[in-house]
C-alpha cells in the first residue's frame, strides 16, 4: 500500500499555524525573531522549536487548540485525505494538545510531538517528532512512503520516502526542500493529480 | 483531451551548444520565451509534466507567468544524464501514456494538435534543418524503423508517445529509449531543433511561415 504523509503547516492548512498562535497572544515580535533567525541558520531547528515550545508553553493550551481549529484546510487536499484515511498521515512538529482538534477536522492518523501538561500549560517538553523516523518506520513496513512537504523539517523525511513532493501551495518551498524533492507543485489541482496517480 | 497521457517538456540541460548563456526554455522567440511557445501547444492537456534542473528556479518562475497546475519534476543529475533520462523521470509516476517534447523544439501548432489526438505510440520527425541532428530511417508508410548518426530520410526532432512502463533510467538520449520498440508508428510534422546559434536563426525564419 501507498502511505502518503503530510506536512501540516502550509501544507494542508492554508496558513502557518505558529503565526496565528504568536499573533493572537500577542507575542509577534519574540517569536518572529526566533523565525528569522532559524530561517537564516543561525539557529538550528531543533533548538529552535524547543524554543518555541517553551514560549508557547506559557500559554492556555485549550485557547490554543481552539484557535488552531479554526485554521483552514485546503478543500481538495482535504478531500483527497477524506477519501483516503487509511492511506494518509498528517506529521507535524507540533504539540499534540494544541494540535488535536485540527487533526481530528483533517481526519486521519497524526504523528505530533508530546508534552507533560499541568494546569492548562505546557510544563516539560517529552517528545520530538522526527519526521524521518516515521518513513523509516512504514518503509520497513514493506509500504510505499511518498512525503507531501515544504519546511526544512521535512528535509529528512523527503530525503528518505520513496517519492517527495515539494509543495507551494502556501509559500515557495525551502531551499533543503528544493534540493531533494523528487516533484515540486503550485496548486492544489496539480498536488492531487500526483497523488492520485501514485495511489 | 484524453486524461491518459501526459506530456513531458524536458527543460533540464544546460544548452551550451547555443551559447546564449541561458537555459533554452527562457531563450526569446519573437517576443516570447521558448517554453511560452511550447505551453500554449498544451493549453488543453490536463497533465503537464516539466522536467527541471539547470536554472530550475527560473524555468519556474517563468512557468508560473502562464500555468499554475504544472507538476515539476526534478532531474537533480542533470550534468551527468541526457534527456533519456529526463523523459524517464518525467513520466514514471505520470499517466498510461507519456508523451516526450524536448525543451530546445518547435513545433507547427496544426501539427502538434493532429499529434495530441493520436491513440497510442508513435514518433514524429521532420525534414531535415539542424546542424547536429539524428536521423531516422523509414518504409514506404513512414513507419520508422530505426535512428541514426550518419544518414536517414528525415530528421529525429521528437514529440514521441510510448506507455510508461517501457521507460527505463537511462544515461542515454530520449531515441534509445525508443529503439528497443522499433519499428513504431512515424508521422511527419514540420518541427525546428534549437542545438546551435544557426538552429535558433532558423528556428526565427520558422516562426514566420505560421
Amino acid at each position: 500500500m501507498t502511505k502518503f504523509i503530510f506536512d501540516l503547516d502550509g501544507t494542508v492548512t492554508k496558513q502557518e499555524t505558529l503565526p496565528i498562535i504568536s499573533k493572537y497572544f500577542g507575542i509577534e515580535a519574540e517569536i518572529d525573531k526566533l523565525t528569522e533567525e532559524t530561517v537564516k541558520g543561525n539557529i538550528p531547528f531543533i533548538e529552535s522549536f524547543i524554543r518555541r515550545v517553551y514560549i508557547l508553553g506559557q500559554l492556555p493550551i485549550d485557547k490554543v487548540s481552539d484557535l488552531l481549529e479554526t485554521v483552514d484546510i485546503y478543500q481538495k487536499v482535504g478531500s483527497f485525505i477524506l477519501q483516503h484515511k487509511e492511506n494518509c498521515i498528517i506529521a507535524t512538529g507540533n504539540l499534540e494538545c494544541w494540535v488535536d482538534k485540527l487533526a481530528k477536522k483533517v481526519g486521519c492518523c497524526c504523528y505530533c510531538s508530546d508534552g507533560i501538561i499541568e494546569d492548562n500549560k505546557v510544563v516539560k517538553l517529552t517528545r520530538i517528532l522526527r519526521k524521518e523516523n516515521l518513513v523509516e518506520r512504514f518503509k520497513s513496513e514493506g509500504e510505499k512512503v511518498v512525503f507531501i512537504g515544504d519546511g526544512n523539517n521535512d528535509v529528512e523525511a523527503m530525503r528518505l520516502a520513496d517519492i517527495s513532493i515539494a509543495s507551494g501551495l502556501t509559500h515557495m518551498p525551502a531551499k533543503g526542500v528544493l534540493s531533494i524533492a523528487d516533484y515540486l507543485v503550485f496548486s492544489e489541482e496539480a498536488l492531487c493529480r500526483q497523488l492520485n496517480q501514485l495511489l | 483531451m484524453s486524461s491518459a497521457k501526459s506530456v513531458i517538456i524536458s527543460c533540464a540541460g544546460i544548452g551550451s551548444r547555443l551559447g546564449l548563456a541561458t537555459t533554452k526554455a527562457l531563450i526569446n522567440i519573437d517576443g516570447k520565451s521558448l517554453i511560452r511557445w511550447q505551453l500554449e501547444l498544451f493549453k488543453d492537456i490536463e497533465d503537464v509534466r516539466i522536467v527541471v534542473g539547470f536554472q530550475a528556479n527560473d524555468v519556474v518562475e517563468e512557468v508560473r507567468k502562464y500555468r499554475d497546475d504544472v507538476i515539476f519534476v526534478f532531474n537533480h543529475n542533470y550534468f551527468e544524464t541526457k534527456t533519456g533520462a529526463s523523459y524517464y523521470l518525467g513520466a514514471k509516476d505520470g499517466n498510461e501514456f507519456a508523451i516526450e517534447f524536448d525543451g530546445d523544439l518547435l513545433v507547427h501548432p496544426d501539427d502538434m494538435k493532429q499529434l495530441l489526438e493520436i491513440d497510442g505510440e508513435w514518433i514524429a520527425y521532420a525534414d531535415k534543418m539542424s546542424d547536429d541532428a539524428v536521423f531516422v530511417k523509414t518504409n514506404e508508410i513512414g513507419d520508422v524503423l530505426s535512428f541514426s548518426r550518419e544518414n536517414g530520410d528525415f530528421e529525429w526532432t521528437g514529440p514521441c508517445c510510448i506507455k510508461k512502463d517501457k521507460l527505463k533510467y537511462s544515461s542515454g538520449h530520449v531515441f534509445n529509449q525508443l529503439e528497443p520498440y522499433l519499428p513504431m508508428k512515424g508521422i511527419k510534422i514540420r518541427a525546428c531543433d534549437i542545438d546551435t546559434y544557426d538552429d535558433y536563426q532558423r528556428a526565427l525564419e520558422f516562426i514566420k511561415r505560421w
